[in-house]
């Protein structure tokens, strides 16, 4: 359904507030080019320079294990998505799509599992061919018992925000300190873990794109410019 | 006569019986209601005794997916109308609320702090979210009845 391009920002390391920023620009810009059926659509990528811990709705940490946290050397960032705590640091591609499901007539779930569907294509395209999705609550994309890639979205007058984190070579010791996405007995894991080899966020990007692409039946733009 | 029985029929509460009551009489509060009412935002209001009952349609709880968690205000909160007013979290999606009208918050649907499914199993019904004063019953007029929603939904759905 040509949808018109969507605007791809590749922010490279960057602190995870500014990823935030810059999304917040993208969501303005696509609520203001709706009344104008302007195409408004962005997809901004980035690779967190610092680690931060961030929840949702719900799974704000208390007092005494934010101090413990903190105490670790990483930030602590509200964000307001579905999903519990999680992990976003260095060696993790954090993509976030502003996308308009109304002109895409897409519902909420559905997104969510085409955001599903895109980790696993890229999976599947970097040869980890037993990546699967599962049903909620263990939204997110999993080899066997151990979750590679994390979804937590938002959705206001339809437009999304927030969106995925792919662990790339992310050091994975981070997650010890909470339970990921409140999942008790779950494991996380890594495309480097899972290849055997260093796998970069650089190494990703492009066959994120292109599944990208492939999911959401768009072309892509390049820009520096959220579009505001 | 008509005089006293406009009298006893407002102490008996029955405002509506004009016809009987004199036509001289001081203009009455009667209690608001309404059948309910939709927004382009897939919101529900029913208003009754002058406070709406607010909720989310078929239709939204359809595309959002099991509600898992339901973020609502606190008591006394005051909306205008469009303001957004809480969240609804459903697989892994934060979803916003948006008020249908200006008014303060009466009540909140505690059930759905250990039962947030019964927005997707009763949206029009036990899955009520708020409770609101209506500040303002012309923004009623605004909204959408029954048939023009169900005509909305099938403009978006094609």
């Amino acid at each position: 359904m040509p949808q018109g391009p969507v605007r791809v920002l590749r922010l490279g390391l960057r602190p995870y507030p500014d990823a935030l920023r810059v999304q917040e620009r993208c969501v303005a810009a696509a609520r203001a080019a709706r009344p104008r059926g302007a195409p408004g659509e962005s997809l901004v990528l980035s690779e967190p320079a610092q680690p931060v811990y961030t929840w949702g709705l719900r799974g704000a940490p208390g007092a005494a294990a934010a101090a413990r946290l903190r105490a670790r050397g990483a930030g602590l960032v509200a964000a307001r998505r579905g999903g519990h705590v999680t992990f976003h640091g260095p060696g993790q591609l954090v993509a976030f799509p502003v996308l308009d499901l109304r002109r895409r007539r897409l519902p909420l779930r559905r997104y969510v599992q085409a955001l599903e569907e895109l980790g696993l294509r890229l999976c599947r395209r970097l040869g980890l061919g037993a990546a699967r999705a599962l049903p909620p609550p263990f939204t997110g994309v999993w080899m066997g018992d151990s979750k590679i890639c994390a979804i937590g979205v938002h959705c206001g007058n339809h437009i999304t925000s927030h969106g995925l984190a792919l662990n790339c070579c992310t050091d994975l010791s981070w997650f010890e300190h909470i339970v990921p996405c409140g999942l008790e007995g779950k494991g996380v894991t890594s495309l480097s873990q899972e290849l055997g080899r260093h796998v970069t966020v650089e190494h990703v990007l492009e066959p994120f794109l292109d599944s990208f692409r492939e999911v959401f039946d768009c072309t892509l733009v390049f820009s520096e410019d959220p579009g505001d | 006569m008509t005089g006293n029985l406009s009298q006893v029929f407002r102490a008996l509460g029955l405002f509506g019986l004009k016809k009987f009551g004199s036509a001289s009489a001081a203009p009455v509060q009667h209690s608001y209601r309404s059948a309910r009412k939709f927004t382009d935002k897939h919101e529900w209001i029913s208003v009754e005794n002058s406070i709406g009952t607010v909720g989310i349609s078929n239709f939204a709880q359809e595309a959002l997916g099991d509600v898992v968690y339901c973020s609502l205000p606190e008591i006394g909160t005051k909306l205008s109308k469009h303001d957004e007013f809480g969240a609804l979290e459903s697989v892994k999606a934060a979803s916003e609320l948006y008020s249908p009208l200006s008014g303060e918050v009466t009540e909140i649907n505690d059930a759905l702090a250990d039962n947030p499914g019964l927005v997707n199993k009763s949206c029009y019904q036990d899955g009520w979210l708020i409770k609101m004063t209506v500040e303002n019953p012309a923004e009623l007029d605004e909204l959408m009845n029954e048939d023009a929603y169900e005509k909305y939904i099938k403009s978006i759905e094609d």
